[in-house]
């Protein structure tokens, strides 16, 4: 894949620092994505991978530090308008919203690209409808886009999608915003090889389809960390540890020793 | 100071002293636990009840319901039963909404307490009407040139050192881990062999029983039993243990207090404020939740993502 | 739930219209033999009958599909049946004055069970204090028509925005805490209102309000007997058809919001806040929202009862009324229109048909709760899934 090396930066991170009380969950972490850039972020737990994502997208506010979208600093800004800024996010544990139909879910993730408020939607019906209704569409061609399988569900309760469906789901929705910065939290989490398999497909055509897309994948199966993202970002304990090609990073003794090594064993064996 | 001066603060701070009984259950249980249940103030002002039932038990049976010796086995056994019904609730109702969104317990816990309201009016005889409840001390006694009502010296050292126990059986006993495991974590709990159920029932038994005796000393100050005291006082107890931070022992406590002494200088220096005094300690209560939602002395919780 | 797929179900037009048709006329047929009714074993019956009927629906879903899609196919002809339906109704009542004054509060409970549902059923947010915006409703129309002799027609939008205003003030604690801390705001709102109710001079304190004039349109006075094409209907009719159109209203409301961005919201921050707020919700304001829609309708439903029934005191407007609106939600159906509808009249109706029983209305409605809770969190009738573009 790669992206030219002229890319503009559109989301930075400059000596972000998070601390929990005494604890120090982030100690001056700095990063840049570019335009079309897919960076993975591995690191054991606890490393700080999911603290970074909170960050970036306002779930929490850094000790110090900032982050900036395009330049523009989005530390205080409330978590729903960093959304309609350009950012959007997946979860570790998927968190859809269970009891709403699959289509319902990208609708809702299209509540910023629409408008209507309460006197709108009673008295000016029309309008609403209209706009929902466009919404919808736009939702179901998005379904469709991500995944066949998915739109053919898409009257289906959310919370009744196989594990693997759920990921490409939240990945729908989040796309539904059209965000400029994509974050996914360990997206293959509790598949299995053929499902990972697929779902790097998926992200891949999503990627496709979006050469200005910026990606941030937080992983842990190798797999997927050495065939998708341009490069690669490790996280110990809360600190950078090294950050560039994954044929770089996979030789630096301390992550074998920390999180390669056994990871890959695992696989060789497997 | 004045003498009417010194009995407002007998009065506060007995006052507060009953609070606190009810709102360290609310604490242990929705902040320690995170068990909503918000029928805990209506399971303690059972125990007045209980008290009554079995007072009169036992004077039809043996004839003497006047005794030292019966009215100290009614306490007993009020507080006992009470501690009972608790894990009861527990048993019955409360675990089913362990895993359910949060709202499902809330109001199924409120409608228990409405439940058992109505219970006591319908099943206690006479039960829509007061009671008159015995002070369970009379006299006074005279410290500094002041006159204290022995019931006062009573309630703030029962309360003392049942808080005191309390604080102990947390910190110092395995029933004590053991809760402190379930409420950090119930599965790793349940892999070092701590059975989190039964830890429920046992926190239930404790926190029911010292409410049991916080209902027991309010009937006792206000005279008599009524079947909606525990609208005000359940609500005050957990409002206490809410300004204080839920889960924070030393909270609740300050909550009660600061609560009761609210409510003490309402009544003492608004005009009518004995009719008012709820809304005065519920302003309170907003304020402290708009400003410090997690309470005085709470930690602030952060969300896992 | 089974969907309505309108290919397969959709059927020949006249045996749809002859479903619909058939439906709302069972529908008022059995509302008319519940209420002229008085023997308590047929009241039994009834209920019985219902059951059996949801419990059919349950187990036979194409049938449920085939009703729905009928319903869905025709919705004109159901809605211009279901107006003349209520607009005969009060003919077929024999008179019955009582049965009148019942379906009144019973459309009053409807109105308020549908406030609530914006909250309990839509966002999940418990609020224990629509009885207490009820109240507000209720005595700020009668403050206005006693003291400044306001009409009732304007009476009615002004409590409205007045009950609005302390909906708003009652949802600001909701921008900061959630839950059983909330839950505990409402509670304590409810307290408070009552309490001040209670105390205040001008509100009359514990006595109430008495007086309040009776509502005048083109100067047919609402006391008076209403007379429709020489048939003599008795004074409670005024009321009747006036709530009928608030409740009306109260479900275009509903059903326009649900259906809305903004009822997606308040669904998507139910099942899960963070999420919604990850999707570019901002979940404070719809909370807020939540608690001012909720107290507006019940603003209105308080006007009404004020001067329906000419005086009102604090006990009106006690935590219980908002406990017992609560059950009507939980047990019909949250974020179901017809289910809290139904919910309303049913736990309105039944403890005044089963008189023997209605001392203990209190200890049925919170063991209805609980078991509801326990056994069929969902309610009567369940929430459905949307659908778009028809």
């Amino acid at each position: 894949m790669g992206i030219s090396p002229s890319a503009p930066v559109v989301l930075e991170g400059e000596n972000l620092t998070m601390r929990f009380g005494g604890l120090v969950a982030m100690a001056e972490v700095a990063f840049t994505l570019k335009r079309g850039e897919i960076l993975g972020i591995i690191g054991p737990n606890g490393a700080g991978k999911s603290t970074l994502l909170n960050i970036i997208t306002g779930i929490y506010i850094p000790s110090s530090g900032e982050v900036r979208l395009e330049g523009q600093r989005l530390n205080g800004v409330p978590a729903h308008r960093i959304v309609a800024r350009g950012i959007a996010r997946t979860f570790q544990s998927s968190r859809l919203f269970a009891d709403l139909s699959v289509l319902d879910n990208v609708v809702i993730g299209r509540h910023v690209h629409t408008k209507a408020g309460v006197f709108d939607a009673i008295f000016r019906r029309g309008r609403a409808k209209a706009e929902l209704d466009a919404a919808a569409a736009h939702a179901e061609g998005l379904l469709k886009s991500v995944s066949r399988g998915l739109y053919d569900q898409r009257h289906r309760p959310a919370g009744e999608l196989a594990q693997a469906d759920r990921r490409r789901l939240e990945i729908a929705r989040a796309l539904a915003t059209d965000p400029k910065v994509l974050l996914l939290d360990e997206p293959s989490s509790g598949m299995d090889d053929a499902d990972t398999d697929a779902l790097m497909d998926d992200i891949r055509a999503v990627c496709a389809q979006r050469p200005e897309l910026a990606l941030m994948i937080i992983e842990h199966d190798m797999r997927l960390v050495a065939s998708l993202p341009d490069r690669v970002m490790v996280l110990d304990y809360g600190q950078k540890l090294a950050d560039g090609p994954y044929e770089e990073i996979r030789k630096i003794p301390r992550v074998q020793e920390a999180y390669l090594g056994r990871k890959a064993t695992q696989h060789a064996g497997a | 100071m004045s003498e009417l001066f010194f009995q407002q603060i007998v009065n506060w701070i007995t006052l507060g002293s009953i609070y606190a009984l009810i709102a360290v259950g609310f604490s242990l249980l929705f902040g320690v636990l995170n068990i909503i249940h918000f029928s805990h103030g209506d399971v303690s002002l059972l125990a007045p009840f209980f008290g009554l039932a079995v007072i009169s038990a036992l004077g039809s049976v043996l004839g003497d319901a006047g005794t030292i010796t019966t009215f100290l086995l009614a306490l007993v056994v009020s507080i006992a039963v009470t501690g009972a019904v608790g894990v009861l609730l527990d048993l019955v109702v409360i675990q089913r909404f362990r895993k359910a969104p949060a709202m499902m317990a809330l109001v199924a816990t409120v409608a228990l307490g409405i439940v058992l309201r109505e219970l006591i009016r319908h099943l206690f005889p006479n039960g829509s009407n007061p009671h008159a409840f015995p002070r369970l001390v009379d006299g006074d006694i005279a410290i500094a040139g002041y006159s204290v009502p022995l019931f006062s010296l009573t309630v703030v050292a029962v309360s003392a050192l049942s808080v005191c126990a309390l604080f102990f059986m947390l910190n110092n006993t395995r029933l004590g881990l053991h809760i402190k495991a379930v409420s950090q974590d119930r599965d790793a709990a349940r892999l070092m062999a701590i059975h989190p159920g039964r830890i429920f029932r046992a926190t239930f038994f404790v926190a029911s029983a010292i409410g049991a005796v916080g209902g027991l000393f309010f009937s006792s100050y206000a005279g008599m039993a009524r079947f909606d005291f525990s609208i005000d006082v359940g609500l005050i107890g957990f409002s206490a243990a809410v300004v204080g931070g839920l889960g924070s022992m030393p909270g609740a406590i300050i909550g009660s207090l600061l609560i009761a002494g609210l409510d003490t200088l309402v009544q003492a220096t608004v005009p009518n404020g004995a009719s008012y005094r709820l809304v005065f300690v519920f302003l309170l209560v907003i304020g402290v939740l708009v400003f410090r939602p997690s309470g005085l002395l709470g930690r602030t919780l952060v969300e896992k993502v | 739930m089974a969907h309505a797929s309108s290919s397969s179900t959709s059927g020949n037009p006249v045996s749809g219209m002859l479903t619909v048709i058939a439906v709302q006329a069972a529908g008022a047929l059995y509302l008319r033999q519940f209420l002229l009714i008085d023997d308590w074993r047929f009241v039994l019956g009834l209920l019985v009958l219902f059951a059996a009927v949801l419990v059919f629906l349950e187990r036979v879903p194409s049938v449920e599909t085939r009703i729905e899609a009928a319903f869905a196919r025709h919705s004109r002809l159901a809605l211009l049946m279901g107006i003349a339906l209520v607009l005969g109704f009060p003919f077929v009542l024999e008179g019955n004055t009582y049965a009148l004054h019942l379906c009144v509060i019973s459309m009053l409970y409807a109105v308020l069970a549908l406030a609530l549902n914006f909250q309990l059923g839509s966002a999940n947010i418990p609020n224990f204090a629509t009885g207490a915006s009820y109240g507000i409703g209720a005595y700020a129309s009668a403050l206005l028509a006693l003291n400044f002799g306001v009409s009732f027609w304007l009476a009615l939008p002004a409590a409205a925005v007045v009950a609005t205003v302390f909906g708003f003030l009652l949802g600001i604690p909701s921008m900061r805490t959630r839950d059983s801390y909330l839950a505990l705001v409402t509670i304590a709102f409810g307290v408070v209102v009552h309490q001040l109710l209670n105390n205040l001079e001008f509100t009359g304190g514990p006595n109430g309000l008495v007086g309040i004039p009776v509502p005048e349109l083109f100067g047919h006075a609402f006391s008076d007997p209403l007379v429709i094409l020489g048939h003599t209907l008795p004074p409670q009719a005024n009321f009747y058809y006036l709530s009928a159109l608030l409740v009306f209203i109260s479900i275009v409301f509903a059903e326009r919001l649900h259906d809305s961005r903004v009822g997606l919201a308040w669904n998507a921050l139910r099942a899960d806040e963070l999420a919604a707020r990850c999707q570019g919700i901002n979940v404070t304001w719809y909370k807020v929202l939540a608690f001012a829609v909720d107290a507006f309708l019940a603003g209105f439903a308080g006007t009404i009862y004020a001067f329906y029934v000419g005086f009102i005191s604090p006990d009106n407007f006690t935590f219980l009324v908002s406990v017992t609106i609560m059950t009507m939600v939980i047990a019909g159906g949250m974020d179901n229109i017809l289910g809290v509808i139904v919910g309303a009249f049913l736990l309105t109706m039944l403890p005044e048909k089963l008189r023997a029983f209605s001392d203990y209305r209190i200890l049925f409605f919170g063991i209805t709760v609980i078991l509801f809770l326990m056994i069929r969190p969902q309610g009567l009738f369940p929430q459905r899934l949307r659908r778009y573009g028809d």
